[in-house]
């Protein structure tokens, strides 16, 4: 039991990183209707870039993880302006070529200014032990990630519900051209949205690079998982999102424990079984 | 900084022992057979010679393919420069495998039939071996790998169904999985586990090792395995998994960035706390020590498939002070194996006399080279290379500027090396 316990803490760490990515995807989703296929390569953007600000900066970890994603959410300004904005009306082939792109884009950067080797750069001091918990050392670090993902939870449903601009958003969401017919300047906001969506992605990243390693590629294995996450809360819902990640999070870790031959596939199959029974989503809103 | 000039203080120490041995200007690969079937001039064979090599070159891996192109750029530079083989310059090409069997399969394809290579090289993968491996008769070209560990290459593909147009340079698993046993059977630790790569090499490591523990030391047990797929960036899971089950000793197969980031996230969780020997085959790779540095525990045993401390010969400290003055790096084992892998091709085209690839099979074939790792003697039943690599622990030495090994255990190759016909373990 203890161990199931301990298992299951681990696996929420792993949610958080899965959590942050899937919201902006989730968010760009709902509001931009676009399926930012590219969001994975904002996590590994927002790890480099925190990683060389770190570098830049005196090696502070912490003045990098606030530099590094506001940098990332600048490339998303530039992309949503110059490049999805052209692409809203057309069909959605034409939103996923583009964002690939953006993927093989990002892919062959990195691999020019940062070299193609991954790169490990060490905890920031303080998180860098480990706590007893459940009489097993637990990483300090991974602690810090579950109490992290939570907070930015509750801030993004703060901005959305109790803020006049969150109203605006879902107002935007729900009836586009309502929200324009009212004075809504709904293309700003809707770069305003794609900023947001890419900072989180670009925080997940940031905040992985003290435990996992920095390399290339590390954007289309998350991008996967983010997307189940998506799929399975429902795409647009945030809390879906939320909720979704700490399912595959813990399925991940106890599928390793009691299904090792199985467990890649498992993902695979509740995603397969939520299109099947609830083609929306667990927390999605049934298109008319 | 400070490391930087410890490095290069320990360089001018190689390079005045050399200049007193006086074997810094001369070849350090040679064939040691004593007869030579022909060396005159018959007109260039062929000219350039082309080599096509394939490492695995992005990516948490990435690290080999760099190291893997210094070697081969040295040994490449060098031949040139003093003639080439037989008069033709030699030309290298290298590309992505990327760890995957078709990708290895097409590179070689595009190399033979587009590109026009006389020989092929490199493999970081041994399930990219294996697919590579697997269409050399068709291909016809003589391929030495320099990596790819899997003992079904040398033992199934060469000796059982016949593709002698595939060679190996590199200790093969035997050094993962056997080697480590033997070494292992000394340790108190009767309660081991594995973390394992979860695909050819990593289950072949611990099935050899396994096998060969149990009959050193009957007492041992095997009470859990956690399996990890390539590019696993949280091995949270797979280390409580394994930790619940109160090992003594984890035995794991991560290589390259894998190893660190499951090393780094093993000390996190407090492991080697609790454990009293960890071993990790590949642990002794220059990417892998520089990746962790000071973090390194020192309760690791690790080897690799050539030390650059090891052997203490002219040849081999010749080696790594070229390696080091011209890359600023101490060679890492897969810069050896395809360094020393070109001067092989080189010593076969010259024996042969020809690039028909019977015949520079058949002068590799029981060829005894002298290179940096030692005397190497090419098994002609599986084309095998036959010379052995130490296993030693992880110790923090002030004098490189990444940890090294000490208490060195030098098995000799013969009583780790499976022999034909490679019965079942």
């Amino acid at each position: 039991m203890r161990t199931f316990l301990f298992q299951g803490l681990v696996g929420l760490s792993e949610a958080m990183y899965l959590w942050m990515v899937a919201a902006g995807l989730s968010l760009i989703f709902g509001v931009l209707r676009v399926l930012n296929f590219a969001h994975g390569s904002l996590y590994m953007l927002g790890a480099y870039l925190t990683f060389y600000f770190f570098g830049l900066l005196g090696h502070n970890f912490w003045l990098g993880l606030v530099i590094g994603p506001v940098f990332v959410a600048g490339i998303g300004l530039l992309m949503e302006r110059f490049f999805l904005r052209l692409v809203y009306r057309l069909e959605v082939a034409y939103q996923l070529l583009l964002t690939f792109a953006f993927v093989l884009i990002f892919n062959d950067l990195v691999k020019l200014i940062w070299g193609p080797i991954y790169q490990a750069p060490p905890m920031p001091p303080g998180l860098d032990s480990s706590l007893s918990i459940l009489g097993q050392a637990y990483p300090l670090y991974n602690l810090f990630i579950i109490l992290v993902g939570p907070l930015i939870a509750l801030g993004l449903w703060f901005l959305l519900e109790k803020t006049r601009w969150g109203r605006l958003i879902v107002a935007s969401a729900s009836d586009r051209e309502m929200a324009s017919a009212l004075g809504v300047n709904v293309p700003r906001l809707y770069t305003w949205v794609f900023m947001l969506g890419a900072w989180l992605a670009a925080l997940g990243g940031a905040l992985s690079i003290p435990i996992r390693p920095v390399s290339p590629g590390m954007g289309e294995i998350i991008i996967i998982e983010a997307f189940i996450v998506a799929v399975i809360g429902g795409l647009g819902s945030l809390k879906g999102a939320f909720i979704g990640a700490i399912l595959i999070g813990l399925l991940h870790v106890y599928g390793v424990f009691y299904v090792p031959v199985f467990e890649m596939a498992l993902a695979f199959i509740l995603m397969a079984v939520v299109l099947i029974l609830r083609p929306w989503g667990l927390f999605g809103t049934r298109e008319a | 900084m400070g490391s930087k000039e410890v490095g290069r203080r320990d360089f001018l120490k190689y390079g005045i022992s050399l200049v007193g041995t006086g074997v810094l200007g001369s070849q350090l690969v040679y064939p040691l057979d004593p007869v030579y079937a022909q060396t005159e001039k018959k007109g260039k064979i062929k000219d350039p010679i082309r080599i096509g090599a394939q490492a695995t070159l992005s990516g948490p891996f990435g690290g080999y393919g760099q190291f893997m192109k210094m070697g081969a750029q040295l040994a490449v530079d060098e031949i040139n420069s003093s003639g080439g083989i037989l008069g033709s310059k030699v030309e290298i090409e290298f590309r992505d495998e990327e760890l995957k069997p078709d990708v290895a399969a097409k590179n070689a394809r595009y190399f033979v039939d587009d590109w026009g290579a006389d020989f092929l090289t490199g493999l970081d993968a041994s399930s990219s071996a294996l697919g590579v491996g697997a269409i050399m008769g068709e291909l016809d070209r003589v391929l030495i790998v320099t990596h790819g560990a899997t003992e079904k290459l040398t033992e199934n593909l060469v000796y059982k169904q016949g593709i002698k147009q595939i060679f190996r340079i590199s200790v093969p698993v035997y050094q993962d999985g056997i080697a480590a046993a033997i070494v292992a059977k000394d340790f108190p630790a009767k309660r081991w586990v594995t973390i394992g790569a979860d695909y050819e090499y990593g289950h072949t490591a611990w099935n050899f090792f396994k096998a060969t523990l149990k009959k050193l030391r009957p007492d041992v047990e095997f009470v859990e395995e956690a399996w990890a797929k390539f590019l696993t960036s949280d091995f949270g899971a797979h280390i409580t998994k394994v930790m619940a089950a109160n090992p003594d000793g984890i035995y794991s197969t991560q290589w390259a960035g894998e190893a660190v980031t499951l090393i780094k996230q093993a000390k996190l969780f407090g492991v080697f706390d609790k454990i009293q020997t960890w071993m990790t085959p590949m642990g002794a790779a220059m990417d892998v020590l520089e990746g962790l540095g000071k973090e390194y525990p020192e309760k690791a045993w690790v080897t690799c498939r050539y030390w650059f401390q090891y052997p203490d010969t002219p040849e081999n400290k010749a080696f790594v002070a070229r390696f080091y003055k011209r890359w600023n790096k101490y060679p890492h084992y897969v810069s050896e194996t395809t360094y020393s892998a070109i001067y092989a091709i080189k010593a076969a085209v010259e024996k042969a006399g020809t690039l028909s690839t019977p015949e520079v099979i058949k002068a590799l074939e029981g060829m005894t080279l002298m290179t940096p790792a030692g005397k190497r003697y090419i098994r002609p039943e599986d084309h095998q290379a036959v010379y052995q690599v130490p296993w030693g622990r992880i110790t923090h030495n002030p004098e490189y500027p990444f940890p090294t090994l000490t208490d060195l255990k030098v098995i000799p190759a013969e009583e780790y090396f499976r022999k034909p016909p490679f019965v079942e373990a």
